[in-house]
């Protein structure tokens, strides 16, 4: 027997999950052609090739439309405040570090409102996979500008088009301390989305990923001029990083092998303007995971247990004798 | 060890005299005579009667060391406490220079503290071999006081000072060892416990986890049993100082009406409830934590055993309980996950038996240390040690040799045992289990194998010689040690077979000192009978270290130098001979008497044929270790006359070609230039012919709904959740052109039209034109 017995026969009994059996009851509510569609396809297939157990998989979310996600996963889910996905997402790993912690947030719910988190969870570098569906607007509150929204772009808020740069979430991320995994995907090429997941999910660490994400409702044709020119993508590729398929390599011609450990080549790549860079623009495995750090050393016995609640109990008891 | 002298000073040394000079011609050949008798025969010759007696003599290379305690060198080392690794081991110079670099700024700042602490260091090494076992700390208070007494009163506070920040710089305590007879077992048994405590921690977390998740499981079913609701139990937990605002019977006539699920199963509380009690019984791991324990736990097994019989016993005397302590952890694994089925389980586990644990089984208890001396192994117990060594049991074998050279002293037709020596060769044939030799004088550089061969779950050998030989007087274990590992004697090698799949990246030999040499050759400086000082150079024989032993003082003859002869030459001339080609020469050593000076010693034929012994096993274990390997130079020689062969030929065909033509340029024209290679490369590939049948580029859908959601039964998803045609006949071409016109990733080409009959189709072939 190669494995510990335990291990052996857990492993045997491991039942076979289909992708049917990772899809909530609801069935899902965006658009007819909005591109979180095809990530929860991805991640929905994701979690049957790794055979996730559903009561060990967590899906945490804030406010906006990608944040409806833990709706359609059947799952543990947890459909928060607004830009408050990571401080309980965090929460769940310090706590349950066996789970698997996916989160689901949006442009304007990650750079806006829950910028703040998005800072310091990069630097906690806990173990999650975080995906920031990008489509550069308020969708769910019918058009507004959020801190991606392109200069120009009119909205309800901006009737006169927006007057600033959009923010880089790529570059951002890259520039704080103890940033462990940064990529970039597109809801329009599938098979390096469902890849491009799939490293975020392995590696062990804060995995970051920007996944542009068109809304055929507030931003049509936004994406256009890169949809329907291949030539205007920039696909990342390495031996440390994902590897294109033929049928790809056919379609996407422009290529470039970027190493993920190179941190000063992600920050140019990350600022490129013209082109969309997809792929892994860095990862270092070597950052310590805040949970790990903080690990203590202690069994929740039903004695530590009371005893904790006693100590609290004591400080607001007033005794009968005093 | 390096036998230079220290700090690179020559030590001068008296060449005898020679106080014969004026002897005849007949008498120097007479005298060589006898000596190549002795050489032969090995019967000492009378050459002059003050050179009869037993005289104490050194290998000339060792004149340079004297007392070791004034020498930085690996020892003492510091056995540290609750140190992890190979970190359980640090040498006091090490210690030193780490409080050095800690306190004493760079320059002439901080020269005073480096002066002080160093005189302390010096101290600290002297007291070592008088107190053996005591703590660094204890140690060190000692040489304090004594170093402050000896010191002027005027310079006592700068040095109280120095010592002082030294002190409060000193982060680590522990038994400290100098090099002897007991270092090998303290050090591989420190080394031990320090992996076994790393590696058992993690298996005792799990262990509690296990026990806390089963009594939370009985825990819970016992909170819907009737008891658990009495109101005994109720005022017990309330306490007294409010008892009287409860009525506690009310309470349990309302709680007790509550529906809560029903009880376990008999059968699986009582598997839930064996388990547990076996993991609390369980006598090969310490709780870590104090536990409510709900059974009577036996004392704890120990591991260190100092035979393989006894340890060999113990083994199989635990299994039994080995395979209940395995089988429970799995019960309750499937129990805490609620994966047990006691269809698909119990048969299972009813079979489960000592056959079916395997070696990560076995790496869930410590391993068992068996500290073994090569003199006093008999052959049953040899037989012992391979079977351990061939087998996945973890056993972790340390033999020490003290004696490398009994076997010498046996006369022609008398059989050795098998020693340490013959151990270590003889495991590296099994090519499974992890085997190092070391000597005493190197087992602190050795001490990341020493874990790496503890930390395995296999079987490991550690073979170490002590360099305490008993024979030996007035050289230090640690000199000796050293020697051997110089001489060949006791080569210093490892074989990882968990390091890789071949011999080039399992086996090392190459912290021997001057590996790629037959013979280690050192510079050596003395001052002739003229009293210039000169040098020559100097090899380290297995001979010299032979010579060392008090045993083989008539295996030597010291010579006058009135009868040096040309015919004498060194032993490593004489071991470069092929044996019996040179019958007339006398091989010979330099050694130091008493009084350094210097002296030619003329060897036996005995000695001269176990260095051959020892040198022929040298080159054996360099075979293995990569260098002068046979194999590999036949080969490398084939290659080679191939190659010569074909170029000859290629500059033949140049040469014709350029013959006739009369031109002068070079034969071979340069490589033209490689072409730059850019970041972003463009891929070229050839465009495919468009088809006439409709098709999806399924792996580039978007799961964006657009063509299910147009026509479902002619569009569905796949298993990926990616769109394809599902059935053709469920929809017309029409909606095979709409589909592709709202297809936003625009992957769906409707060909051409299957019905020709389908209104408007000239119309739809146009709109599905950009599409195909």
């Amino acid at each position: 027997m190669g494995i510990p017995v335990s291990e052996c026969l857990l492993k045997l009994m491991a039942e076979g999950y289909t992708l049917d059996d990772y899809r909530g009851d609801i069935p899902p509510r965006w658009c007819t052609g909005c591109g979180d569609n095809g990530i929860l396809a991805a991640v929905q297939r994701l979690c049957r090739d790794e055979q996730l157990p559903p009561e060990r998989t967590v899906f945490v979310s804030g406010i906006g439309c990608s944040s409806r996600f833990p709706h359609y996963m059947n799952a543990y889910g947890f459909h928060g405040l607004h830009g408050r996905a990571l401080p309980v997402a965090e929460g769940i790993k310090l706590r349950r570090p066996d789970l698997h912690v996916f989160v689901s947030t949006g442009d304007g719910d990650c750079c806006s409102i829950g910028a703040a988190h998005w800072i310091h969870a990069i630097r906690y570098n806990m173990d999650m996979t975080v995906l920031m569906h990008d489509n550069q607007i308020y969708g769910l509150t019918k058009k507004q500008a959020s801190p991606t929204s392109p200069r120009g772009v009119k909205s309800n808020t901006t009737p006169r088009g927006t007057y600033l740069d959009p923010l880089n979430p790529l570059s951002v991320t890259l520039g704080v301390a103890n940033v462990s995994f940064v990529a970039q995907a597109v809801d329009w090429i599938p098979e390096l989305l469902y890849d491009i997941i799939s490293e975020a999910y392995h590696h062990k660490g804060f995995s970051f990923v920007r996944i542009l994400q068109r809304c055929p409702e507030f931003m049509p044709h936004q994406f256009d001029p890169w949809v329907q020119n291949p030539d205007k993508m920039l696909l990342l590729t390495h031996e440390k990083g994902v590897q294109l398929s033929a049928g790809l390599s056919k379609v996407y011609r422009k290529q470039e092998a970027h190493d993920p450990g190179d941190l000063h080549r992600a920050r140019e790549i990350a600022s490129l303007s013209e082109q969309i860079p997809v792929g892994i623009l860095y990862r270092d495995s070597d950052v310590p995971c805040y949970e790990d750090v903080r690990m203590v050393d202690r069994l929740h016995t039903p004695d530590v247990i009371k005893g904790v609640l006693e100590e609290e109990f004591d400080k607001f008891t007033i005794w009968p004798s005093e | 060890m390096r036998l230079e002298p220290p700090g690179g000073m020559a030590r001068r040394q008296g060449f005898e005299a020679g106080r014969k000079e004026h002897e005849s011609d007949d008498d120097m050949n007479g005298n060589l005579s006898k000596l190549t008798s002795f050489h032969v025969t090995g019967i000492k010759p009378a050459l002059e009667a003050e050179d009869a007696g037993e005289r104490s003599f050194r290998p000339a290379l060792f004149a340079g060391y004297g007392d070791l305690t004034k020498l930085r060198y690996d020892y003492p080392v510091v056995l540290v406490e609750s140190a992890a690794g190979s970190k359980f081991a640090q040498s006091l110079s090490d210690i030193v220079d780490g409080i050095l670099r800690e306190i004493a700024p760079q320059g002439a700042a901080g020269e005073r503290l480096r002066k002080h602490v160093l005189k302390l260091e010096e101290e600290l090494r002297g007291l070592v071999s008088q107190k053996g076992g005591a703590s660094l700390l204890d140690l060190w208070d000692v040489a304090e006081k004594s170093l402050l007494t000896r010191t002027e009163k005027a310079a006592r506070d700068l040095l109280r000072d120095s010592l002082e920040r030294a002190r409060n710089a000193l982060h680590v305590d522990g038994e400290v060892l100098d090099c002897d007879e007991a270092t090998p077992t303290r050090f591989i048994t420190r080394g031990w416990n320090a992996v076994q405590a790393a590696k058992i921690h993690a298996v005792k977390k799990r262990i509690e986890h296990l026990v806390l998740k089963l009594s939370d499981i009985l825990r819970a079913d016992y909170m819907k049993t009737e008891e658990a609701r009495s109101a005994e139990i109720f005022r017990a937990s309330v306490g007294t100082a409010y008892d009287e605002a409860f009525d506690f019977s009310a309470m349990s006539g309302i709680l007790a009406k509550e529906r809560t699920g029903d009880l376990l199963p008999d059968s699986r509380r009582q598997r839930v409830q064996a388990a547990l009690t076996v993991l609390q019984a369980q006598r090969f791991h310490a709780p870590l934590h104090d536990f409510e324990q709900t059974v009577v736990r036996q004392p704890l097994y120990d591991f260190v055993f100092d035979s393989c019989a006894v340890a060999l016993e113990a083994f199989r005397g635990r299994l039994p309980e080995m395979v209940e302590v395995i089988k429970a952890m799995s019960i309750a694994e499937l129990e805490i996950q609620n994966l047990y089925r006691e269809s698909r389980h119990e048969p299972f586990f009813e079979r489960f038996d000592e056959g079916a644990l395997g070696p990560d089984d076995l790496a869930l208890f410590p391993s068992y240390l068996i500290c073994l001396r090569g003199e006093r192994i008999d052959p049953a117990e040899a037989g012992r040690i391979f079977e351990l060594l061939n087998s996945d049991l973890p056993a972790k074998i340390l033999v020490q040799t003290d004696d490398l050279l009994r076997n010498l002293s046996l006369s022609a037709g008398q059989t050795s045992s098998v020693g340490g020596l013959e151990l270590g060769t003889m495991a590296l044939g099994l090519n499974k289990a992890f085997v190092l030799q070391a000597t005493n004088a190197s087992l602190y550089k050795q001490r990341e194998q020493i874990v790496n061969g503890l930390r395995r779950d296999g079987p490991a050998l550690f073979s170490v010689f002590s360099g305490a030989m008993p024979r030996v007087a007035g050289v230090t274990p640690y000199l000796l040690a050293g020697a051997a590992e110089e001489s060949r004697a006791f080569p210093v090698f490892a074989y990882d077979p968990a390091a890789g799949p071949d011999w080039a990246l399992r086996f090392r030999i190459d912290d021997n000192p001057q590996a790629e040499a037959d013979w280690p050759v050192h510079r050596m400086m003395y001052e002739d009978r003229d009293f210039q000082g000169t040098s020559e150079t100097v090899a380290f024989t297995f001979v010299d270290f032979a010579l060392c032993d008090g045993r083989h003082g008539a295996d030597r003859v010291p010579v006058a130098r009135s009868d040096w002869h040309d015919d004498m030459i060194p032993v490593v001339e004489h071991l470069d001979l092929a044996e019996g080609h040179a019958p007339d020469k006398i091989p010979y050593v330099l050694m130091v008497d008493e009084n350094d000076r210097l002296q030619r010693v003329v060897v036996d034929d005995k000695l001269i044929r176990a260095a051959r012994r020892c040198g022929a096993m040298w080159h054996s274990l360099q075979e293995l270790g990569g260098i002068n390997n046979s194999h590999a130079r036949q080969l490398l020689d084939r290659e080679r006359e191939v190659w010569e062969q074909k170029k000859a030929e290629e500059l033949a065909k140049l040469a014709k070609r350029a013959e006739p033509a009369g031109d002068a340029s070079p034969a071979v024209a340069a490589p033209p230039p490689a072409a730059p290679v850019e970041a972003t490369i463009e891929v070229e590939v050839a465009a495919e012919a468009p088809s006439d049948e409709p098709y999806i580029e399924t792996p580039r859908c978007t799961t964006c709904n657009e063509c299910t959601e147009l026509n479902g039964k002619l569009f569905a998803y796949d298993e990926n959740m990616q769109a394809y045609i599902a059935d053709l006949d469920a929809g017309p071409y029409r909606q095979l052109v709409e589909a592709a016109e709202s297809c936003q990733v625009s992957i769906i080409h409707p060909g051409k039209p299957r019905n020709p009959n389908e209104p408007n189709l000239d119309e739809l072939l146009e709109r599905a034109a950009p599409f195909n």
